[in-house]
């Protein structure tokens, strides 16, 4: 089943063209970047999340659509990182270690986590979502790495927001195996962009609206 | 009295040398009727669980107080200690910022306990075994590698709840932030594996144990 994840990309495109013509509007040249990393690091923290939750119908329909929702997540992540690592030079990290280095590491894990969850919707009977085509738009080795860590402070809050919909308990903890990972990366990059790397005591979930009004920004089609 | 590597190895590589049987039997006595039903069926060799959400939420708050007592000890290095093994003084208060993250854990699960109608676990006294700042960060980075373990391992027995499910998975991001970030503190890598590995009750009350005085 295709279809949520065409919806899914068509809500993307819509959010992003009317992102891009309010972004225009109020703030000119203003970047996708510091947009991205605004909505992905502000705002209260909320541990009671019902009210955001608090919608007509569930999200998903099954776990196949959970999962898939996730790998399109995924792609986008391994996506930037195999098309950029490499592009420009990242330097050392405030502990000497060179960045690039480490976000090869993170590009496999994300090459990692698309393998696995391709595998598992599909030995779900599922269709797996593949890869679209992006527009990250960096120009230089500190907009690359903003836009990283806005990526991977996105898919935190992803799979926080949407782990409530998996009715699985393996895919659960499979899934919590995959998040703790893009902590990990956040981390880092909030770290490596002189950012706090654990800005809150509790992570933000985020329904799949939100996401899409922040993952939208790079997806072309 | 174990070495610091003894302990953190321990912590991190399951190699640790306490006596299981003891340490299963002390342990059964903490964190009240849920704990001890969990136990004796570890015992048993049968998957661990939990008998009902707030079990699992007590869990996660035993460990909240071994963390937050923990960085209650951050207090007793000074920003030159840090300089002195090579970090700028900025370290400490990251430290001091997980401190708070993790009382804000235990603040939190307390009060959702007590929600369920529960009775929250209280602090324990604990001994940490460190003796200087180097020991410290290794210490903390094995605590919080068990710690994200830890929520991995039982959040499926929140399945069913999904407010309390989403809420222990918020505090499970956070605890994987602080161990990346530990981690590269003490050198080594941050996310070492594209997957986290879950720990199961047995194994986080066998690493965490070696902290742990009386509850």
């Amino acid at each position: 089943m295709h279809t949520y994840h065409e919806q899914l990309l068509e809500q993307v495109v819509q959010e992003r063209s009317r992102l891009i013509s309010r972004r225009r509007l109020l703030a000119g040249g203003a970047s996708l970047v510091a947009g991205a990393a605004a909505l992905s690091l502000t705002g209260p923290a909320r541990i009671g999340i019902a009210p955001a939750f608090a919608q007509d119908k569930a999200p998903f329909k099954n776990d196949v659509e959970v999962l898939n929702y996730a790998l399109t997540l995924e792609h986008l992540e391994h996506a930037f990182y195999r098309d950029g690592v490499g592009m420009f030079a990242l330097g050392m990290d405030p502990f000497g270690m060179d960045i690039a280095t480490r976000l090869m590491a993170v590009r496999d894990h994300e090459a990692a986590h698309v393998k696995t969850l391709t595998d598992v919707v599909t030995q779900l009977g599922g269709t797996p979502v593949t890869e679209a085509t992006y527009d990250f738009g960096y120009t230089d080795a500190n907009s690359f790495l903003m836009t990283a860590a806005a990526l991977e402070n996105t898919g935190v809050s992803a799979y926080d927001g949407a782990a409530q919909y998996l009715e699985d308990k393996g895919l659960l903890t499979a899934a919590g195996s995959i998040v703790a990972i893009e902590a990990r990366h956040a981390s880092y990059l909030n770290m490596v962009t002189g950012t706090d790397p654990f800005p809150e005591g509790f992570e933000q979930a985020k329904t799949p609206d939100e996401i899409l009004k922040i993952a939208g920004q790079f997806i072309k089609s | 009295m174990q070495t610091i590597q003894q302990r953190t190895h321990g912590l991190v590589l399951d190699r640790l040398t306490v006596n299981r049987t003891g340490q299963v039997i002390t342990l059964a006595a903490i964190g009240g009727a849920g704990f001890g039903r969990g136990i004796a069926r570890a015992q048993d060799a049968t998957p661990v669980d939990f008998e009902a959400p707030v079990d699992v939420i007590n869990y996660a708050l035993t460990l909240e107080h071994i963390e937050n007592a923990f960085y209650m000890g951050v207090a007793d290095f000074a920003g030159s200690d840090f300089e002195a093994i090579g970090f700028q003084a900025g370290v400490k208060d990251r430290l001091t910022a997980i401190g708070e993250h993790e009382q804000a854990h235990v603040d939190a699960l307390t009060a959702v306990v007590k929600q369920l109608g529960g009775d929250p676990v209280k602090a324990g006294t604990y001994d940490f075994g460190y003796g200087n700042l180097q020991e410290f960060l290794q210490v903390a980075a094995a605590l919080e590698g068990v710690g994200v373990a830890a929520y991995g391992g039982a959040a499926q027995y929140l399945i069913d709840e999904d407010d309390l499910l989403t809420a222990a998975l918020t505090i499970h991001g956070v605890e994987a932030r602080h161990a990346s970030y530990l981690n590269v503190v003490n050198g080594t890598d941050p996310f070492p594996a594209a997957f986290e590995k879950p720990m199961t009750k047995a194994e986080v009350l066998e690493a965490a144990g070696p902290f742990i005085k009386s509850m």
